[in-house]
């Protein structure tokens, strides 16, 4: 509350700043940036394009793990583990779009939360009956709960083929794998098919500069995640700086162990490709909140405020590489590396949520969770 | 200016303020206030408060077994809050053990509710229809989708709450119920009631040093350790010190709400003022001064009365964001919470009136608004505004100040 109290003084000084601005610029409120533009790059060389890359990643996955699931082997969980590796790091190109029919889902929740719950899983392949749609089993559903299933089950790979061979419940791990799968493609395929059946067109005619427009939501929906899901998520809760001790087993991948560095190097990357506008699977670049940036001419610090932002990813990114592959090995052995990658992710949690956001006159729109 | 309530300062505007008063400055000077809540007589603690700390670990028990959809009976939770002494009613044998129990002390204050029987057994039922109504409404449906009308499950982000068919969380209503119902009725209206404090000649022995049987305290000083212990009562929060933990402690009631009070800076220096008043008082039983220990009873009651309306204003705010965000299951929670609290409201005390600041049949219509039809599903921003305001305007705050 405190810090919320703080930036709602600020925001009061910034807010008499401006009225005095306008006193003598009336005009400036109102920019001309031509939000449309930037939201037709978004929704066309952006999201569509991700989710479309992700929806055949999530089918593809969903016939490798049938196919293990039909000839369970140490070879073809092997395969499977390929795949589910491909298509989670694909994923975190669409997880930050937490925006029409993917925030009416609870897209990201059902497809990502970590760490899963064991029992769960373990109790809900027991009784063979179980809805996913329920928010109960959210923590025992998508990409955690595949990895519980491909690698934590037991320690060897003979000992994890075993529970889809000669395990007593055989039958229902295999509906279960299935069961992940198939959801993940279904939840991905209806998102799509909104964006392609008219959502796309709501989405880039929506200009209005109030909270209700596009450009707002996703400005809050993008910062938020960055906020809560990368920075918080990936790195922040398991190194502890929400807690009183680490939690190395609230890394992202837990028991693949050795790819949560380069899932979060993923996301890292989507979000900045996202903040320059850069076409997905692209190097061609589109409006954007950085050429927004450049045309409002918000300076920080005698800087540009986009190029501020895009070296601060830059920071971030290396000190992301610097990491052991496994984070958790990295929190066990030295989580001062963790912590410092933590402070500068932070960083660019001001540059954009506080600085880029005022400059676009966009009210961020959520409120730290209350924690009880 | 708040932060300058230091003991000393404290010491020094009680000796500022005595020089005028020439027949009590002399017993008045004699008030030593500690640093810490630490009182002793021959070498040895006089302060305890056990029965308290029973009962806000019954309370912490019996909340944390609401959503125990496997395990849980409504007998099995009703017997936890009418706890007969040696019944297993508790996972914790010590609570098994005790005599006390909460449903006993719930609206049983003696400003309150002495003569009042009628009201407080009103109020007992409705926290037991809490409990009834979560086991056979709730559990039922623990794996049904929430909708108008229908109890369920609903998403609130990666979490998952539990509602009835309009749309509350029984648990959270019954947890910031009892904050009222039995925290700040027993801490306000009971033990820093006059009638409590000056019962029969608790004034005459305490200043006596008459000691209450074999234990090492006065009755005077004991009644005011018990107010003391149903706010700092949790066994993680140090006795002597308890603002060392404030915001990080493992208390889920009071304390727990007047440190996030205190977190606004709307409100800073909350938490100290009640700690301050607290050991003020305690010092002045010790010395004699009853004056000075009745206007730290008035900066208690005012205070702790504050920290429910702002948390009720708080949440009823918050809830009113997330509908407009169509978080309709974290809208929920904090509308069960924020209804909760504003239950509370009925044990807050305006020392100027010896009431609550907003009347029982106020709370009754603002409950009635905010339950009508389907409940949570269908109130609006302005029910919302309205009580929020007129909470607000109670206590002289402004929403504003409650919700950020």
């Amino acid at each position: 509350m405190i810090k919320k109290g703080l930036f709602l003084l600020l925001m009061g000084m910034i807010v008499f700043a401006c009225s005095e601005d306008e006193s003598t610029n009336p005009d400036e409120s109102d920019d001309a940036f031509d939000r449309k533009a930037m939201l037709v790059n978004w929704a066309d060389n952006i999201i569509v394009p991700s989710y479309t890359a992700f929806n055949t990643e999530a089918k593809n996955l969903e016939t490798v793990i049938n196919n293990f699931t039909e000839n369970p082997s140490v070879e073809t969980l092997q395969q499977t583990r390929l795949t589910w590796r491909e298509s989670y790091l694909t994923f975190q190109h669409v997880s930050m779009f937490e925006i029409g029919r993917a925030e009416a889902l609870n897209y990201r929740n059902r497809v990502n939360v970590y760490p899963t719950n064991t029992s769960e899983v373990d109790n809900l392949i027991a009784e063979g009956n179980y809805d996913l749609s329920l928010p109960s089993t959210i923590d025992a559903q998508g990409f955690p709960a595949i990895d519980y299933m491909l690698n934590g089950l037991a320690v060897t790979n003979e000992e994890i083929v075993a529970f889809y061979t000669t395990n007593g419940n055989a039958q229902n791990y295999k509906d279960y794998l299935n069961t992940l799968a198939e959801t993940i493609s279904t939840l991905t395929e209806t998102v799509l098919n909104d964006w392609n059946n008219g959502y796309r067109d709501t989405f880039v005619d929506n200009t209005s500069s109030s909270a209700s427009g596009s450009v707002d939501k996703l400005a809050n929906d993008y910062v938020f995640y960055y906020e809560k899901a990368l920075r918080a998520g990936k790195v922040g809760i398991p190194a502890g700086v929400f807690s009183n001790e680490p939690l190395p087993e609230k890394v992202e991948a837990f028991y693949k162990e050795d790819i949560s560095k380069q899932l979060a190097i993923e996301a890292l990357q989507a979000t900045q490709n996202f903040f320059e506008g850069k076409h997905f699977n692209s190097a061609t670049k589109g409006e954007s909140f950085k050429t927004y940036l450049a045309y409002l001419n918000t300076i920080k610090n005698g800087e540009n405020l986009g190029n501020l932002i895009t070296a601060q990813f830059e920071t971030a990114k290396t000190n992301l590489q610097g990491l052991n592959d496994n984070f958790s090995l990295q929190i066990e052995n030295d989580n001062t590396k963790m912590l410092n990658t933590y402070n500068e992710l932070q960083r660019n949690v001001i540059l954009m949520k506080v600085d880029m956001l005022q400059a676009m006159d966009i009210s961020v729109d959520y409120v730290d969770a209350d924690g009880d | 200016m708040k932060k300058l309530l230091y003991p000393a300062v404290v010491m020094s505007l009680i000796l500022a303020s005595c020089s005028s008063d020439d027949e009590a400055g002399d017993v008045q000077q004699d008030v030593d206030v500690p640093t810490n809540y630490s009182f002793e007589r021959g070498g040895e603690t006089t302060v305890q408060f056990p029965g308290q700390t029973t009962r806000l670990q019954m309370s912490t028990e019996l909340i944390g077994s609401f959503n125990n959809f496997d395990t849980a009976t409504e007998e099995s939770l009703l017997n936890m809050f009418a706890h007969v002494e040696g019944a297993n009613d508790f996972e914790n044998t010590d609570l098994n053990a005790s005599g006390k129990n909460i449903k006993s002390k719930t609206a049983a204050s003696a400003d309150y509710f002495s003569a009042n029987a009628t009201e407080s057994a009103e109020i007992k039922a409705d926290f037991e229809s809490y409990i009834s109504d979560q086991v056979n409404i709730v559990f039922p449906n623990e794996n049904t989708i929430a909708e108008p009308g229908v109890a369920g499950q609903i998403a609130d982000g990666s979490s998952v709450r539990y509602v009835n068919e309009k749309g509350v969380e029984l648990n959270q209503v019954f947890a910031k119920g009892l904050i009222g119902a039995l925290l700040t009725d027993q801490i306000l209206n009971n033990y820093l009631s006059t009638s409590v404090l000056d019962e029969a000649s608790n004034r005459e022995n305490n200043d006596n040093q008459i000691l209450d049987g074999d234990n090492n305290y006065t009755t005077m000083e004991h009644k005011w350790d018990e107010a003391y212990g149903y706010l700092y009562g949790d066994p993680s929060i140090p006795t002597e010190n308890p603002n060392s933990v404030l915001n990080e402690s493992d208390d889920r009631l009071l304390f727990n709400y007047l440190g996030r009070v205190d977190g606004d800076e709307d409100f800073e220096g909350l938490a100290e003022d009640v700690f301050t008043a607290f050991k003020t008082g305690r010092a002045a039983i010790v010395a004699g001064d009853y004056e000075l220990r009745d206007e730290q009873v008035a900066i208690i009651k005012e205070n702790i009365s504050k920290t429910i309306a702002v948390r009720a204003v708080y949440y009823l705010q918050a809830g009113k964001e997330a509908i407009a965000n169509n978080d309709m299951g974290g809208a929920f929670h904090d509308l069960s919470e924020g209804f909760g609290f504003m239950y509370s409201l009925r044990f807050t005390n305006n020392t100027n009136t010896g009431a609550p600041y907003v009347s029982p049949s106020e709370l009754e219509t603002f409950k009635t608004q905010l339950l009508e039809g389907n409940g949570f599903w269908d109130v609006t921003p302005e029910t919302l505004d309205t009580i929020s305001e007129t909470m607000a305007s109670a206590f002289g705050f402004t929403v504003a100040e409650a919700a950020n």
